[in-house]
């Protein structure tokens, strides 16, 4: 069709004659309805009228979309006038395209509105003037205007009449042309968007299988979000995870949160600390982010092995941490964002908190998840997580999340935040621990480590502490130690002790407690073993967090005060599980 | 483990002597959180503590810890050497109230 308009056009030269008016119109239209190139048929239609009308030049202006004006966008006739703009109001044209009516002027030397300026530059003499306005759906589109009839006397009212039917009908391909326009160009910045949003996801770790103990979830409230959360494992099975919130939304949130998800995958993989992490990612962000942004990050690193996890909070919500047996604790932040300052924190190392999760469960999430909006409009506020959360030993951690998913996302509304939630479940791992002692390090030695000094075995019973206290106390002093000394020693055996009384054996059974000492030069020896066939839960003689003044772990920390070495073995002989634990003397 | 209770009109006085061991922790725990109960002042006499282990502790931990939600002073006295230097490994001779002596912790109160 464009090829058959331009044809014709090539072929006359703009100089064919329509005797017909409604076939120029017919010519017109179909050239604008089949043109993708706006500006060619602009000009070629001006050309056919002016041509048409037997005039000498002509002109179409277009209302400019951002500024109040008109502009020339086509011409014909000996001067090019394109791109001259009009003030509102200005010339003939101006008027016309303002009180929206079609005019005839026959002789510019008697009118006021002409606008002389243009003649006076060009050297183009205006004599008359025909002008008809393009408006579509009161939308002024512009104005063609034809000057100077050479052929047959004067512009008459048919000339106008047949300009303002080309006129309507040009305003409504241009009109028409410009909102296609404007939706290839969203189309193209949804497209964009789209593509922003598909790459943000690809960072975003694959969800992982039904068992794994790390679970994710995001979702954004735009198309790109500034929240993020990762998790990698490394080659001796633990996990790396991280959860950040950039402040602020929209494009630029979510490239910094890009580039700060980047950079844990990048450096996480040789820094296996999460304070020493979170410090280096600082100065990375401090470096070159700018606009006031920061970015509130946990990082932890947890051992499926033992449970452990050793995590770092800078200014994020506190995570919580659901125990199995239903108690909660919170985690709060112990140091500020990312990306305000460096040295915000000593040496650049974000504290860190260690804990054992003990088949017990940790969530980290965002504010979009306290903050989020119920149906009734009221926030979930951390209540109502910690309610959903609180049935973390009823049901599957993956259908928990979802829940908090469900709660906050409805079907045609916005969310206010980004939402982002990740997991970290224990249960699993924790029953595999139960079950099999690969956490179990090195077998006892068949040698003897020195000289015995004692050898017993007991009912393990909490009413024979005492005697063994005595006995170890009789050992070292045999040995010369001080009273402190002493003390100490008879403590961490009686601790070592105790931990057998209390944990080796199911209720119910009863086994014993075998204790050994031996003196090789200046190392005292004490080895506290049962005769359990079940390993022993390391982490659960792991040290207590002496922050915490929950009891518990208090026995393994006071061990560890007071000895030099302390190691769990697999005994040489017999099942069972071995602590040795070595004093230096003298 | 031995135990003595006094009362006057200023405080609860309990006062251990002997092992306070895992046998005879839970005694010790009971003991106190009883003496919580309805004392305004409760201050536990650690002069006679030949030995504690961390049960031991961990009943001092819980009673501590009642006491301030029911708003009752608990206080250690005379902590024996032996007792100290579990509390100070433990790292709570810092999160203890600590005195000399039972006048010295009524005048302290």
């Amino acid at each position: 069709m464009e090829n058959s308009a331009a044809n014709h056009m090539a072929g006359s030269g703009g100089g064919k004659e329509f005797t017909d008016p409604l076939e120029l119109l017919a010519v017109v239209s179909e050239d604008f309805a089949s043109s993708l190139d706006l500006d060619g048929a602009m000009v070629r239609g001006l050309k056919r009228i002016v041509h048409n009308l037997g005039a000498e030049a002509g002109s179409l202006f277009l209302a400019d979309p951002d500024d109040p004006g008109l502009v020339c966008r086509a011409c014909v006739g000996p001067v090019d006038i394109t791109g001259l703009r009009l003030a509102p109001g200005q010339g003939i044209v101006g008027q016309c395209v303002d009180h929206n009516v079609g005019e005839i002027v026959r002789n510019v030397d008697g009118d006021p509105r002409f606008h002389r300026a243009v003649d006076r530059e060009t050297g183009f003499k205006t004599l008359s003037v025909i002008c008809a306005p393009m408006t579509v759906h009161d939308e002024r589109v512009g104005a063609v205007q034809v000057l100077n009839k050479r052929v047959g006397g004067l512009f008459g009212f048919q000339d106008l009449n047949l300009l303002k039917v080309l006129a309507y009908s040009m305003g409504l391909a241009i009109r028409n042309a410009r909102l296609a326009g404007q939706l290839v160009e969203q189309e193209r910045m949804r497209r964009e968007l789209e593509l922003a949003s598909e790459i943000q996801r690809s960072l975003l770790p694959r969800p992982t299988d039904g068992i794994a103990p790390v679970i994710g979830l995001n979702v954004p409230a735009r198309e790109v979000s500034g929240d993020f959360f990762d998790h990698f494992d490394f080659d001796d099975g633990r996990t790396y995870f991280c959860l950040g919130d950039v402040s602020g939304k929209g494009m630029d949130a979510a490239l910094l949160m890009a580039k700060a998800s980047s950079l844990f995958r990048a450096l996480g993989k040789t820094l296996r600390e999460p304070g020493r992490l979170l410090g280096r990612l600082n100065a990375e962000i401090c470096e070159t982010a700018a606009g006031g942004r920061f970015i509130t990050m946990v990082i932890g690193i947890y051992d499926p092995r033992t449970g452990m996890v050793r995590m770092a909070n800078a200014g994020h919500e506190p995570p919580l941490l659901f125990h199995h047996d239903g108690a909660l604790s919170d985690l709060p932040a112990l140091a500020p964002p990312i990306g305000i300052a460096r040295g915000v924190v000593a040496d650049d190392v974000y504290p860190e908190q260690e804990f054992g999760l003990d088949g017990g469960t940790l969530y980290v999430f965002t504010d979009g998840v306290t903050e989020g909006r119920m149906p009734d409009g009221s926030m979930l506020d951390i209540k109502g997580v910690t309610r959903v959360l609180g049935r973390t030993t009823q049901l599957p951690v993956r259908a928990l999340l979802e829940t908090i998913r469900d709660m906050l996302c409805r079907d045609g509304e916005d969310l206010r935040d980004d939402l982002t939630l990740l997991a970290v479940d224990d249960s699993g791992p924790c029953r595999t621990r139960g079950g099999h002692r690969m956490e179990l390090p090195g077998r006892q030695d068949e040698a003897v480590p020195g000289e015995t000094l004692l050898s017993l075995r007991l009912p393990a019973l909490p009413e024979r502490l005492k005697l063994i206290r005595a006995a170890v106390g009789e050992a070292a002093r045999t040995c010369g130690c001080s009273p402190k000394v002493v003390h100490d020693v008879v403590m961490a055996v009686d601790e070592a002790c105790q931990n057998v009384v209390r944990h080796a054996y199911p209720d119910g059974v009863s086994g014993d407690v075998g204790i050994e000492a031996f003196r090789d030069g200046t190392r005292l020896v004490f080895d506290v073993r049962d005769f359990s066939p079940l390993p022993v839960d390391v982490a659960k003689v792991r040290p207590r967090d002496l922050e915490d003044l929950r009891p518990g772990g208090l026995g393994t920390h006071l061990i560890r005060e007071v000895m030099d070495e302390v190691a769990f073995l697999q005994p040489a002989r017999g099942t069972g599980n071995l602590l040795r634990m070595v004093k230096m003397v003298g | 483990m031995e135990h003595d209770i006094t009362q006057n009109d200023k405080a609860t006085i309990v006062a251990f002597r002997g092992d306070v061991d895992l046998e005879s922790s839970p005694r010790a725990r009971k003991i106190l959180l009883d003496a919580l109960d309805g004392a305004a002042v409760l201050l536990v006499d650690m002069s006679g503590v030949s030995y504690i282990d961390s049960s031991g502790i961990a009943s001092l931990v819980e009673s501590f810890q009642t006491g301030r939600a029911k708003g009752t002073r608990f206080a250690l006295v005379a902590v024996s050497e032996p007792a100290l230097r579990v509390l100070q490994l433990a790292r709570l001779d810092k999160v203890f109230d600590l005195h000399g002596s039972v006048d010295e912790a009524l005048a302290a109160g």
